[in-house]
C-alpha cells in the first residue's frame, strides 16, 4: 500500500511553489485537482474502504457548495467560517441519508443514494427565493487575499492538506481497518464484535464531511453554485477518478483526480466534444486493462 | 389550507380527470418500454445500464433521422419506428458484445462506469451528427386530431400509444412466460450459475436480453419523437424516471415495471396539475419511500 506513496515525495516542493510560476488559468486547474482529490479520497473512503458504491456522491459535495453559497449570499456569513459550517451541514444530512441507506446493500443502497440525491437536485432546481433555482447562485464575496487567485490555491492547499490527513489517518485507524474488515466479509467481522452498522454509517457520514468540504471550496473557487452539481452525471465523477487511479490504494484517488481534471483540461482545450473522448476513454480503460486494475480486486466480486 | 384546496379544484371535473388520466398513461407506457429493458437487462445481467436513457434518445434520433422535419405521412411512421428499433438493437448488441460481456465478473463499479461512458459518447455523437439544437417529428395525418369520448377530446396518438403499450406488455409477457426462450431467460434471472451447468449458452442469452433491452428503448424513443424536443439533454430526464420506476416496482420484475410505469406517469399528470412547481419531485419522493420501506420494490421478490 505504502508503494504508491514514493513518487508522491517530489510533489510537496512542486506544489508549494508552483502557484508562482504559473498562469492563472493553470493555478485553478491545480485548485480543481486538489478539490477533486479530497472529494475522491473521501469517495474511496465508502467504495474502495467500505465496499459501497453510491450512485448519488454529488449530494454531499453539492450540499457543501449550496451551504458556503447560502451562508455567504443570503445571510452575509464570512467565508472563513462560512467554509467551516459547510462540511457539518453536509454531514448532518449525510448522517441521515446514511441512517437509511446502509441498511441495504448492493445495487438497492446505490440506488436509495440516488433517489436521495434527486431529491436534494430537484430541491435545488425548484427553489428559486432560496438558491437561485436553475441559474444557481452567484457573487460569492472572498475578501482580501484570499480572493486573488494565489490566495485562494494556498487556503485550497492548506484545507485540502488538512482534510486528507484526517482521511488517512481515518483509514489506518482501527475504525479503518474494521471498515474494511466488513466490507470483505460482514457476517466474520460481526461475529467478531463488529458493529457494521454503525462502521458503515460512520464511513458514510465521515465521507459526507469531507465530499462537503471538497464542494465548499469548488464553490468558492467557482464564485457560484450550480444545481448540475447535484445531478446524476455529477456523481459519476468521483468514481471515474476512483476507478482511474485504483480504488484499492489510499493515493489512488488522488492521482485518478488528477489525470481527470488534467485530461478534461486538455480535452476541452482541443474540442468541444470531450466528453466523447472522455467516454472513449473510459470505456477502453475498463474494457482493455482489466488486468492491469483488476488483479487489485479480485476479491471484490463474491 | 385555501390554497392547497385550490390545488385540487380539478378533482371535482371529470373531464380534466379523464384527459389527465389518459395522458399519464400514455406517458407511462412510454416509460414502460423504456423501463421494461431496463429492468429486464439487470434482472439477467445484474447490471443497471445508466445508457439505457441513450438508447431511448438515439431511437428519437433515428426517427429524425428517416422523417425529417418535413411532413410525415402512414408510410414514413412505420419506417421511423422500425429505424428506431433496430437500430438501437445492433447499437445494444455491439457495446454488449465488444465492451460488457467483458466485465460481467469485474467489480459493480466498473460496470456503472462502461455504461456511463456510453452515456458520454452517445451525448456527443448526436451532437457531432445532428447537431445541438432541438428537432421536432411531426405526426402522420391518420395520428393526428382528437377523438371525442364521454364529452372529452383525446388526442388520436395518445390513445394509439396506450394502445401500442399494452400489445408490447402482452407481447413480452407471453415471449417470457410462454416460449422456450422466455424461460431460459427467466432461469439465467434466477440462476445463471445453474444454467450455464445444465448446458446452456448463457451468453447469448445475455447478449439478447440487452439487444432486446435497447431496442424496447429505441422504439420507446421512436414512438416519443413526434411529441418531444429531439435535443441532446433528451436522455436524462428519461433514464431517472426509468431507475424510479424499476425501483418502484422491484428491479428485474415484469410486471412491476408495468404497475410502476403507469404509477409514474400518472403521478407526473396529476402532479403536475396539483403542484406545477414541485411536480418533478413527486416521483423521487415515491422511489425514496418505497426503497426504504421495501427495498426489493413493490412487486420484487426477495432475493
Amino acid at each position: 500500500m505504502n508503494r504508491s506513496w514514493a513518487p508522491l515525495l517530489l510533489l510537496p516542493i512542486a506544489i508549494v511553489a508552483g502557484p508562482l510560476l504559473v498562469s492563472d488559468f493553470w493555478i485553478f486547474v491545480i485548485i480543481q485537482i486538489m478539490v477533486y482529490a479530497l472529494y475522491a479520497v473521501a469517495f474511496n473512503l465508502l467504495l474502495g474502504y467500505g465496499g459501497m458504491l453510491p450512485f448519488g456522491f454529488a449530494t454531499f459535495f453539492g450540499l457543501g457548495a449550496y451551504a458556503l453559497a447560502v451562508l455567504q449570499v443570503r445571510i452575509g456569513v464570512a467565508v472563513p467560517i462560512a467554509v467551516l459550517a459547510a462540511p457539518f451541514v453536509a454531514a448532518t444530512f449525510g448522517g441521515l441519508i446514511a441512517y437509511f441507506c446502509i441498511r441495504l446493500s448492493g445495487i438497492y443502497f446505490g440506488m436509495l443514494t440516488f433517489a436521495f440525491q434527486m431529491l436534494a437536485y430537484t430541491f435545488f432546481l425548484k427553489s428559486y427565493y432560496f438558491a437561485g433555482g436553475d441559474s444557481g447562485l452567484h457573487g460569492i464575496v472572498i475578501p482580501g487575499v484570499l480572493g486573488q487567485p494565489i490566495g485562494l490555491y494556498y487556503l485550497t492547499l492548506c484545507v485540502v492538506s488538512v482534510g486528507i490527513a484526517l482521511l488517512w489517518r481515518i483509514v489506518n485507524s482501527p475504525f479503518g481497518l474494521a471498515l474494511r474488515s466488513q466490507s470483505n466479509n460482514p457476517r466474520k467481522s460481526l461475529a467478531i464484535g463488529i458493529n457494521v452498522a454503525l462502521h458503515r454509517w460512520l464511513a458514510f457520514t465521515i465521507a459526507a464531511f469531507f465530499a462537503g468540504l471538497s464542494g465548499a471550496l469548488y464553490a468558492l473557487a467557482n464564485q457560484s453554485v450550480f444545481p448540475d452539481w447535484l445531478d446524476w452525471r455529477s456523481s459519476a465523477a468521483p468514481i471515474v477518478m476512483t476507478i482511474l487511479g485504483g480504488m484499492h490504494t489510499f493515493a489512488g484517488p488522488i492521482i485518478g483526480a488528477a489525470i481527470f481534471v488534467l485530461l478534461q483540461t486538455v480535452l476541452t482545450g482541443v474540442t468541444q466534444y470531450w466528453a466523447l473522448f472522455m467516454g472513449i476513454l473510459i470505456i477502453a480503460i475498463v474494457t482493455l486493462l482489466p488486468k492491469g486494475i483488476a488483479s487489485l480486486f479480485g476479491r471484490r466480486d463474491a | 389550507m385555501q390554497s392547497l384546496l385550490d390545488a385540487f379544484a380539478w378533482i371535482t371535473n371529470p373531464t380534466v380527470v379523464l384527459r389527465e388520466l389518459m395522458a399519464g398513461a400514455a406517458d407511462g407506457m412510454l416509460l414502460f418500454l423504456v423501463a421494461s429493458g431496463l429492468s429486464l437487462i439487470f434482472g439477467v445481467t445484474r447490471v443497471i445500464n445508466f445508457a439505457h436513457g441513450a438508447f431511448f434518445m438515439l431511437g428519437a434520433y433515428f426517427a429524425y433521422m428517416i422523417v425529417g422535419s418535413g411532413v410525415n405521412s402512414s408510410v414514413n411512421f412505420p419506417v421511423m419506428l422500425l429505424a428506431a428499433t433496430l437500430g438501437t438493437f445492433v447499437i445494444g448488441l455491439t457495446f454488449e458484445v465488444c465492451v460488457l460481456r467483458r466485465i460481467y465478473r469485474s467489480a459493480q463499479a466498473f460496470q456503472l462506469l462502461v455504461t456511463f461512458g456510453l452515456v458520454l459518447i452517445c451525448g456527443d455523437a448526436v451532437r457531432l451528427i445532428w447537431g445541438s439544437s432541438d428537432n421536432s417529428v411531426t405526426l402522420p395525418p391518420s395520428l393526428e386530431g382528437f377523438v371525442r369520448v364521454f364529452n372529452v377530446n383525446f388526442p388520436v396518438y395518445r390513445l394509439f400509444l396506450i394502445a401500442v403499450g399494452v400489445t408490447i406488455y402482452a407481447g413480452l409477457w407471453a415471449l417470457l412466460y410462454r416460449s422456450r426462450w422466455g424461460v431460459l431467460v427467466r432461469a439465467a434471472s434466477a440462476d445463471r450459475d445453474m444454467l450455464r451447468a445444465l448446458g446452456i449458452d448463457v451468453g447469448h442469452i445475455f447478449s439478447a436480453v440487452f439487444a432486446l433491452g435497447s431496442a424496447l428503448a429505441g422504439l420507446a424513443g421512436g414512438l416519443a419523437a413526434p411529441i418531444v424536443s429531439v435535443g441532446p439533454g433528451l436522455h436524462a430526464e428519461v433514464l431517472t424516471n426509468a431507475l424510479v420506476i424499476v425501483a418502484i416496482g422491484g428491479l428485474g420484475s415484469f410486471s412491476g415495471s408495468f404497475a410502476g410505469a403507469l404509477l409514474v406517469g400518472e403521478a407526473n399528470a396529476f402532479g403536475t396539475l396539483a403542484f406545477p412547481q414541485m411536480a418533478i419531485v413527486v416521483p423521487f419522493l415515491i422511489m425514496t419511500l418505497v426503497l426504504i420501506a421495501r427495498p426489493r420494490g413493490l412487486l420484487g421478490r426477495p432475493e
